[in-house]
């Protein structure tokens, strides 16, 4: 009988498929990065390093220590839930250190939240900038008292 | 930072009408020319081989000077095919990741399979089987680096007696047959892409990957007609009018049953009056008002289905040259109608919050990543890599093998 022999150009084709799969896999093995897979389709390594970045963020109880006074007034207001560093900057470094001048925030972020837009509620204060009073916000609110002029 | 935001907010807030979700209101839709540009080129692929397998499987002999020239579109625009995404990703400096971390639980990622099956086992494997004969004979008789490119993509097998010979012919038809679902899946994948997300009632429907398919079909043969005549202008040839007439009967076909099948689609959408009817209505008539009903319905569908179907019925009567431009013109049109309707689709889909009661608008940039510019010259790559093989594959100085039966002699 005679012995089964591949034609030239199906095992050609044979090793080139092998030889591309090989390459892929060994491509695949140098660049993938070591830890991707661990926890999930995603380089877990990529959590530690996150975790490892050293915080910007002081935290409302941080401020509370020193501006407990602010702290009280804005209570009584609407803002009350938002965070101190939310309008004045991310201030870690001066709540560690007060001889740390803290960052300003330049200008106000009050457009934020306030600038008219029809998918907020209709409760929620909104005003269209082009049409309001041009200048500063705080020239006529209080941001620790939005409900009072100064 | 104010002024920043200022000047954003007053930029974004004209761009869309009635309730929208602020997550809606950006400056431009996430997906945008690229990701329109995204599923043409995939259905010239697939269209181009649909129309090349005509010939292997359905042994239309007619078509037979077309054969390598559409294979070689297929395979000039399947290279570009990702290239779309691949910008809209950005990041080029990890482009090859989306490669490296292929994974089944993420219809996105599926892309990769599907692509790599189609371009490695059907269509490289196809085009070497019909080109090995004549790249042993052109490497023999073609001096310089030409000469050593022949010569590596024979992969060293010179054998080309009758035997060797046939078994390529059983090959190229088995793989034709592969091909014809695989072409299938390619488009119907990205159909498959939007129809089923349910969110969206645009897109969410089961019709979606079908049409797909179909458009696909008659882009495709359209692109075939469009290059075929290109060429054979170029080349200051005479166009086998039995072979393009033959193409402007399946174009004529394959495009009464896609406009069949859109107009069906939108039939029942307008029957069933769902849940987001209206806010379609909205897309129809103002959003999309000229892509749709200009661009897709009049120059894509009607007006080449007129020439070409009075061509059926009057092909004796009118002379050579007019058929040959009113053929010409419907292949243009459709190819320009193919892309409004993908335009439709993918920024239909995006124009109108999922909220139904409110639209957004979209100012279309030049230049930048989402720019028309980007598009405009991914959409030419292909052109210049077809070019290119053609030079090399289809250049008439080279002997071929079946001077009867392949497109190089008649081209």
């Amino acid at each position: 009988m005679r012995r089964f022999r591949l034609p030239p150009q199906i095992l050609r084709l044979v090793l080139l498929t092998l030889a591309i799969v090989g390459t892929y896999l060994i491509a695949r093995t140098l660049l993938v990065p070591q830890s991707f897979g661990a926890y999930g389709w995603y380089r877990g390594a990529a959590l530690e390093e996150i975790a490892s970045q050293t915080p910007v963020f002081a935290g409302k109880k941080a401020c509370d220590e020193c501006h407990a006074d602010i702290q009280h007034q804005l209570d009584k207001f609407e803002h009350k839930t938002l965070s101190c560093e939310a309008c004045h900057g991310a201030n870690r470094e001066h709540a560690l250190n007060h001889d740390v001048v803290p960052t300003k925030v330049p200008g106000s972020l009050c457009l934020r939240c306030h600038e008219a837009n029809p998918s907020r509620p209709a409760w929620f204060k909104q005003i269209v900038v082009k049409n309001h009073y041009g200048d500063q916000c705080t020239d006529c609110h209080l941001p620790h008292q939005p409900s009072q002029s100064p | 930072m104010i002024t920043e935001l200022t000047s954003t907010l007053a930029e974004a807030i004209p761009t869309f009408q009635g309730y929208v979700y602020p997550n809606e209101a950006t400056l431009h839709p996430v997906w945008s020319t690229l990701i329109v540009i995204y599923p043409y080129i995939t259905g010239l692929v697939a269209g181009a081989f649909i129309m090349a397998s005509l010939v292997r499987v359905f042994n239309v002999k007619a078509l037979a000077p077309v054969y390598r020239l559409s294979m070689l579109t297929a395979f000039a625009f399947l290279l570009c095919a990702p290239l779309p995404l691949l910008f809209h990703l950005g990041h080029p400096e990890r482009n090859y990741e989306i490669m490296m971390t292929p994974h089944l639980t993420s219809p996105m990622a599926v892309f990769g399979f599907v692509y790599a099956w189609y371009l490695m086992a059907v269509l490289l494997l196809e085009l070497w089987f019909d080109f090995r004969q004549d790249l042993v004979k052109w490497s023999e008789v073609t001096p310089g680096l030409q000469g050593v490119l022949y010569r590596a993509l024979t992969l060293g097998v010179t054998d080309v007696s009758e035997q060797s010979v046939r078994l390529d012919m059983k090959m190229e038809w088995i793989l034709s047959i592969v091909g014809i679902p695989s072409a299938f899946l390619l488009h119907g994948y990205v159909g498959f892409i939007f129809g089923s997300i349910k969110a969206n009632p645009w897109w969410g429907n089961v019709l979606m990957p079908i049409m797909f398919i179909l458009s696909a079909i008659v882009s495709g043969i359209a692109l075939c007609v469009f290059n075929y005549l290109v060429l054979t202008w170029i080349r200051r040839k005479t166009v086998d009018m039995r072979c393009l007439d033959t193409m402007a009967m399946f174009l004529f076909y394959a495009l009464v049953v896609d406009a069949v099948v859109e107009a069906l689609d939108v039939l029942h959408r307008g029957f069933a009056a769902e849940e987001g009817f209206a806010v379609l209505q909205t897309m129809i008539r103002e959003k999309l008002f000229y892509t749709l009903n200009l661009g897709q319905v009049i120059i894509g569908t009607l007006v080449p289905l007129l020439l070409l179907g009075s061509l059926q019925l009057l092909r004796r009567r009118v002379p050579e040259l007019v058929r040959r431009r009113m053929i010409f013109g419907s292949g243009a049109m459709i190819l320009i109608g193919v892309l409004a309707m993908r335009w439709n689709v993918v920024m239909g889909g995006q124009f109108f919050s999922k909220s139904l009661r409110g639209v957004m608008s979209y100012k279309m940039e030049f230049a930048g990543q989402e720019g028309w510019l980007t598009s405009a010259i991914i959409m030419c790559l292909p052109f210049v890599i077809l070019t290119v093989l053609v030079k090399l594959f289809l250049s008439e100085r080279l002997p071929t093998s079946e001077p009867s039966a392949h497109g190089s002699s008649a081209v």
